[in-house]
């Protein structure tokens, strides 16, 4: 592909990104790209809208992705029911990335690093969570409203929060390792304990 | 105080989704040649940095700042060797962009203002973080073929 290349004539930038993709990928690719990343439960119908598919298909879709563990279902406010993805799946997918590209030394050193930086989070602001500070943030902005933290606070906040979601999933990836390591070796174990 | 209370109404929801990033930086490697992403940490990332070989206009090199969290909020942030910068984002503003009637919006170059008055309507309607990103994609490279800032938030391309 040239540098050169004119990018295509298009009348609306949505019509056209969305055209490219629904030339590029199925239905299914599509349904599944969506609900991979919500995280609060949508309609079939949300879903389908997002990825360019009749409701009708990306409910049979959905179902499908349901019974492989791919995505959880419940029954919403009007008894329909609403799909999200399911929070398991979503931890063994990333810790196997993990696994992919990290080896598992480095895996111990960040994890304890990482854990560190949640303890000083908590050291610092004399609170045990994000959320806890988020409230203790608004009662400040209530009592003294002169208070200049707003805007530091809210980036904290969202690194604590970002920091403990990523340990969660690195602390999978460490857990799948460990098991592993027990798992395969017993099956050429030569340390005396298994009777030859 | 309604400085500090308007930073606050317009931060990005939730935590950055590494899942979404990782998507993200997947897309660009197989959407754009010019362009190369890479997550700032691996393990705990914040951000999808996006070097281009090329800038917009004289600009001889630039980078796309990216952001996604776990509510699909974002901010796709352009800056380059010229000190130029532009940024398109999905977040509440509280009603305080008068122009924009939704969560998506566009700072404009050069210097990305956050100016309730100057903050655009954003063309990119879309909410998958496919098509996010190949419409911010298809309009910078517009943008860099006409060699001006004008297509970046313009949704059409006539000919």
């Amino acid at each position: 592909m040239s540098n050169r290349i004119p990018p295509d004539e298009f009348e609306d930038i949505n019509e056209a990104v969305g055209e490219e993709w629904e030339s590029e990928t199925t239905p299914y690719e599509r349904i599944r790209h969506v609900i991979a990343h919500t995280y609060t439960p949508a309609s079939a119908d949300t879903v389908a809208e997002d990825a360019r598919t009749s409701p009708k298909t990306a409910r049979r879709h959905l179902n499908t992705l349901a019974e492989e563990g791919f995505v959880i279902t419940t029954t919403g406010n009007h008894g329909g029911t609403v799909y999200r993805r399911s929070p398991e799946s979503l931890v063994v997918e990333q810790a196997a990335d993990i696994l992919e590209h990290v080896s598992t030394d480095e895996l111990v050193t960040r994890v304890a690093e990482m854990r560190d930086q949640l303890n000083d989070y908590r050291d610092e602001y004399g609170v045990d969570s994000p959320e806890e500070l988020t409230i203790e943030q608004a009662n400040q902005t209530l009592t003294e409203p002169t208070s200049e933290q707003s805007e530091i606070d809210a980036e904290t906040i969202r690194d604590w929060q970002t920091t403990r979601r990523n340990l969660a999933f690195a602390n999978a990836a460490l857990s799948i390792a460990n098991a592993e390591r027990f798992v395969d070796g017993d099956l050429h174990s030569t340390d005396g304990s298994v009777p030859a | 105080m309604r400085i500090a209370e308007t930073d606050e109404a317009h931060s990005l929801r939730g935590p950055i989704d590494r899942p979404a990033l990782l998507t993200i930086c997947g897309i660009i490697e197989r959407e754009e040649p010019l362009a190369t992403p890479a997550l700032d940490d691996y393990l705990n990332p914040t951000v999808v940095e996006v070097t281009l070989d090329d800038g917009l206009c004289s600009a001889e090199s630039a980078r796309i700042d990216i952001q996604w969290t776990t509510h699909a909020d974002y901010k796709f942030h352009y800056t380059d060797s010229e000190g130029v910068n532009f940024r398109w984002g999905k977040h509440p503003h509280d009603g305080d962009y008068i122009h924009v009637s939704g969560l998506e919006h566009y700072h404009p170059p050069p210097d990305a203002t956050s100016d309730p008055n100057d903050v655009e309507e954003s063309c990119i309607k879309q909410s998958p973080e496919a098509l996010v990103t190949r419409a911010v994609l298809k309009l910078w490279r517009v943008a860099y073929h006409a060699d001006s800032y004008a297509p970046l938030n313009a949704a059409s391309n006539p000919p």
